[in-house]
């Protein structure tokens, strides 16, 4: 028996009492299993779920009114001749379809539909940046205290706790009225708020996914933890994150606008959806349909967002 | 049992105490310096740091931390210089009021809540079902200062049923009155969130085995019903108490809008004020409020559900 | 299959071709646990207890033969599969693989690593749901740094040693039966070309014809790739069919071990006795079950918090004697390597026999 009998994936010296007989026999028999199961095809689970999601009427129709929105926000000036800040003061509280203004006029004689288009831009960024930093921040504090569980996770998710013992609202209240008034606050207020309740979604799906034989198989073949983190367990909670986050971009908005309203959002003349209701509510009596155009537009893209966040999350369920 | 509560209430503790850490420090790191208001505005840096000390603005953070918690616990949260009151005296007032307006919102948007939930979870499919779920969407994303608005310029504007504002209890009529409004606008998100809840809970037990086995065993519809219901009801426990924190912490906007004498409009004016010291009162007050009714929550929970006793335990 | 049966002198092929006397060569041992233990730190009524799941196990395998480990669940196999493998550090104990000694306590080093692999049990939590098969094949080759040529070269291969169609690889775990999903997982095992594979109740998850299927595919993988296998089953008819060597474990203890062969037809230990008179059949299409045994004396098992004095099974033997409580019985080569821990044997009882030095515990080879 010489060396070249020996197949080349073996280590050297190895397998050399192996008749080659056995081999053909073995190699028979696995081909005869090969033969069943032929048709298959490979099933990616976020194909599938998008293939899902697109048959949802609801849902497609949610998610195209959302990206209808955000179009219009960023195309605002080709869609309005009017400066949103600039009012003609004759023109003050003009009411709905009057001539050359749609939406009608605010107390100072500004283009409501104006405001209405450059104010999406603050209110969808209110709603979207806060939602996709704490995603993110929220991710990496819930994966790495669902992985150690030893002092390090049990810190973090104690703190995340704490500041999870205040209502939404007013935890965003307390840290923009720390912080001052302002867009950029209000934002940092609302992702505070937010990473809390992700890192403890990301938390539960990281214990589920850790005690599983495959995370085992990985620490097996000599992964580090951070390499485990992200090949292995990422994938497996990235689905209950990303339904958990898109149903709080609508939240988020609400809580952006309640602190605009208040008066910690953006700087007065900016037309943010619910400082521009706030300026309005004394006009309620005369111009009471000018008055909820902003309210309006609040509650539309909120729905939207909630109802796109529901067709994703019974997509992303009815698998297996 | 009883171990059961002291060692909740134990759990508790921690989270108290750090409540009131994250509060202290979100009201200690304000840009600017705090005495500001306090001293006249041609003081010398002397007299600046006179006052300074007086306060103890100088000292570390952990000291002052630990000087404002005991002051806190005697019931002392500092004197409001723009008000001219106790921070205490203003919160203790205002507290009634706004525990009041969050009990009613909390009962009736979780009582309306459950039957529609329950309305929609046996009618799956359905008109009703379709429709309510429509409702609840809507009542989840309506801003609760939004919905107070609309409910405003109808209501009190234009049918003028109702008061636009203010809390009078003179007489039980009147009460009741000028509750209405402001119940309605800040309860529609409870409403919604219990409908949701519950429709799921139902679903789910319909589907468990133990339906058959009653319907098996012969009892009637009705009788089965009432079983579905009641195992139903604990995920609407489980959610009730942070609807609670959510009516307390809306209570904010709804009470602006209506100028109802509570807590939430106390802040309001302290945070237009710059009043720093009722801001950081007010806060703490509620977020205790609210830490206190989670636990009751889970040991209401505990008594009724045993597999809930044996997870605490 | 019979201890003369050898495998050839490795290191010198050529020669033992020449002249290879059958049952005189010494049989090299690929890899042997000495004096293993492990304990877990557990909270029970409240208070921090030590759980001694694993005690004092010292074992051998030979190069290219399957060493069966049976047990009722529970009795520290699981975890002993996970020591040998380095996916848990023993408390104390040593290893050695491949003539090297191998630290059990530390983490292993990497070209350790790649030499012993495990299979899982669960063929539904072993594979990543978000994975395909290539990918869950091609994961640990990449973690060692192949590229990708090679990388994609051998997940092709091996997926087709496993008898799977070759469109399978971009398929994902639900669209895989639970045999299909366990050849997978077989594949893994084998991408980083181990010499050891544990397999940990490796078909306990299939159907009965199933069963058969996986375990001819690894013993023909076996033959063909001169595989060592540690084979933990808690089903006696599945190791008999697949070990050349068996160990019998009670509650992290091994109290017997020997020969397939020897083991079955005359088993020494009450305890093996036992478990070998509730086989309902000796057929592996008919195995039993994980469950507690309904032993004569009908005791529960003793936990592994507080285990019993001396022989840990004389709670439910029916010889126990006074010396059973007082003192642990040493285990004591009987014949043909068959070795037992057991005071009804000459050599267990320390009276009888002068202080054995470890390594003739576990030599010569089982």
């Amino acid at each position: 028996m010489s060396q070249a009998t020996v197949p080349v994936l073996l280590p050297t010296g190895f397998g050399s009492d192996v008749s080659n007989a056995d081999r053909e026999e073995a190699r028979r028999r696995r081909d005869e299993w090969n033969a069943v199961d032929q048709s298959v095809r490979s099933q990616s689970f976020w194909r599938d779920t998008g293939k899902r999601f697109l048959q949802n009427k609801t849902g497609v129709a949610a998610a195209a009114t959302v990206l209808l929105l955000a179009l219009a926000a960023i195309f605002a000036p080709w869609l309005t001749p009017y400066d949103p800040l600039l009012g003609e003061p004759t023109d003050r509280l003009q009411n709905i379809g009057s001539p050359g203004h749609i939406l009608g006029t605010d107390e100072q004689g500004r283009d409501m539909w104006a405001r209405v288009l450059y104010g999406g831009r603050l209110s969808l960024a209110a709603g979207f940046i806060p939602t996709v930093v704490a995603a993110v921040v929220g991710t990496i504090i819930g994966v790495t205290s669902g992985m150690l569980r030893g002092v390090v996770g049990t810190v973090l998710m104690r703190f995340m706790d704490m500041l999870y013992a205040f209502p939404a609202i007013l935890l965003a209240i307390a840290v923009g009225s720390s912080l001052g008034p302002g867009l950029t606050n209000t934002i940092i207020a609302v992702t505070i708020v937010f990473i809390p309740p992700v890192a403890r979604v990301a938390e539960q799906a990281t214990r589920r996914v850790v005690v599983q034989e495959f995370i085992e198989a990985a620490h097996l073949s000599g992964a580090s933890r951070f390499r485990i983190a992200r090949s292995q367990i990422l994938p497996n909670v990235l689905n209950d994150i990303i339904v958990y986050a898109s149903g709080l971009v609508g939240v988020a908005m609400i809580i952006a606008a309640s602190l605009s309203f208040l008066g910690l959002g953006s700087a007065p003349p900016a037309p943010e959806w619910g400082y521009m209701l706030n300026s309005l509510r004394g006009s309620l009596y005369t111009t009471p349909l000018v008055t909820i155009v902003p309210g309006f537009f609040i509650f539309l893209t909120s729905v939207a967002f909630n109802m796109a966040s529901d067709a994703l999350r019974e997509a992303m369920d009815s698998r297996l | 049992m009883l171990r059961l509560i002291i060692r909740r209430i134990g759990l508790a503790i921690p989270t108290l105490i750090g409540v009131s850490i994250i509060v202290f420090i979100l009201m200690t790191v304000v840009p600017g310096s705090p005495e500001a208001g306090l001293v006249p505005e041609d003081a010398t840096p002397e007299e600046r740091q006179a006052i300074r000390d007086q306060l103890g603005l100088d000292d570390p953070l952990p000291l002052r931390y630990v000087d404002w918690a005991i002051a806190a616990l005697q019931g002392d949260l500092g004197h409001s210089q723009q008000r001219r009151r106790e921070v205490a005296d203003l919160l203790t007032q205002a507290w009634g009021n706004t525990f009041i307006l969050a009990l009613v919102s909390a009962a009736f948007g979780i009582a309306l809540g459950l039957l529609l939930g329950y309305l929609a979870g046996t009618r799956r499919g359905k008109i009703a079902d379709r429709f309510i779920s429509v409702v609840s969407l809507g009542g989840l994303s309506i801003p609760s200062f939004f919905l107070a608005i609309i409910l405003l310029g109808i209501f009190a504007g234009g049918l003028k049923w109702f008061p636009s504002g203010g809390a009078s209890f003179d007489d039980p009529i009147t009460a009741l009155r000028s509750l209405v409004l402001p119940v309605l606008s800040g309860s529609l998100i409870t409403m919604a969130i219990t409908a949701r809840v519950t429709r799921a809970g139902i679903v789910d037990v319909f589907g468990a085995d133990f339906v058959e086995t009653l319907r098996a065993k012969g009892l009637t519809e009705f009788e089965v019903r009432r079983h579905v219901l009641r195992n139903a009801l604990s995920p609407v426990l489980t959610t009730s108490g942070v609807q609670i924190g959510a009516l307390l912490g809306g209570s904010v906007l709804v009470e602006t809008i209506f100028r109802w004498p509570g807590m939430g409009l106390l802040l309001y004016n302290a945070i237009s004020a710059r009043d720093l010291v009722v801001v950081q009162g007010a806060t703490l007050v509620i977020a205790l409020t609210f830490v206190i009714i989670n636990l009751l929550v889970d040991l209401l929970q505990a008594a009724i559900d045993p597999r809930v006793r044996g997870a605490i335990a | 299959m019979t201890e003369i049966e050898t495998t050839p002198d490795l290191l010198d092929a050529p020669a033992a071709e020449a002249a290879r006397p059958a049952a005189t060569l010494p049989e090299r041992p690929l890899m042997e646990l000495l004096d293993v233990s492990k304990e877990f730190s557990v909270r029970s009524d409240g208070k921090r207890v030590q759980l001694s799941a694993v005690n004092g196990v010292s074992l051998q395998v030979r190069e290219g033969r399957t060493l069966g480990i049976v047990g009722e669940s529970g009795c520290g196999k699981s975890t002993l599969a996970r020591i040998i493998v380095g996916l848990h550090q023993a408390t104390s104990g040593e290893m050695i693989f491949d003539n090297k000694q191998i630290s059990t306590t530390k983490r292993r080093p990497r070209e350790v690593v790649e030499q012993m692999q495990m299979v899982f049990q669960d063929p539904s939590s072993a594979l990543n749901p978000r994975a395909t098969i290539a990918e869950s094949v091609a994961f640990p080759l990449q973690v060692q740094g192949r590229s990708s040529k090679e990388i994609a070269a051998r997940v092709k291969q091996v997926i087709a040693d496993v008898g799977l169609p070759a469109n399978y690889a971009t398929s994902y775990p639900h669209q895989l039966s639970g045999g299909q999903r366990q050849r997978v997982n077989i594949a893994r095992a084998l991408a980083l070309q181990p010499r050891l594979v544990v397999l940990d109740e490796a078909v306990s998850a299939l159907d009965k014809s199933i069963q058969a299927q996986v375990l001819n595919l690894l013993t023909d993988l076996q033959r063909e790739y001169q595989l060592t296998y540690v084979f933990i089953s808690h089903d006696l008819n599945v190791v008999e069919y697949i070990s050349d060597d068996v160990a019998v474990m009670y509650l992290g203890q091994v109290v017997e071990r020997g020969s397939a062969a020897s083991l079955y037809e005359k088993p020494l230990h009450p305890y093996t006795q036992l478990l070998l008179s509730s086989i309902p059949s000796m057929d592996p299409a008919d195995s039993t079950r994980d469950q507690p045994l309904d032993d004569a004396n009908n005791k529960e098992i003793p936990s592994p918090i507080n285990p019993p004095s001396g022989c840990r099974f004389r709670t439910r033997c029916p010889h126990a004697m006074a010396i059973c409580a007082e003192e642990a019985p040493r285990p004591s080569n009987q014949a043909d390597d068959h070795v037992v821990a057991c005071h009804l044997y000459p050599g267990s009882s320390s009276t009888s026999l002068p202080e054995q030095d470890l390594r003739s515990l576990t030599a010569p080879a089982l």
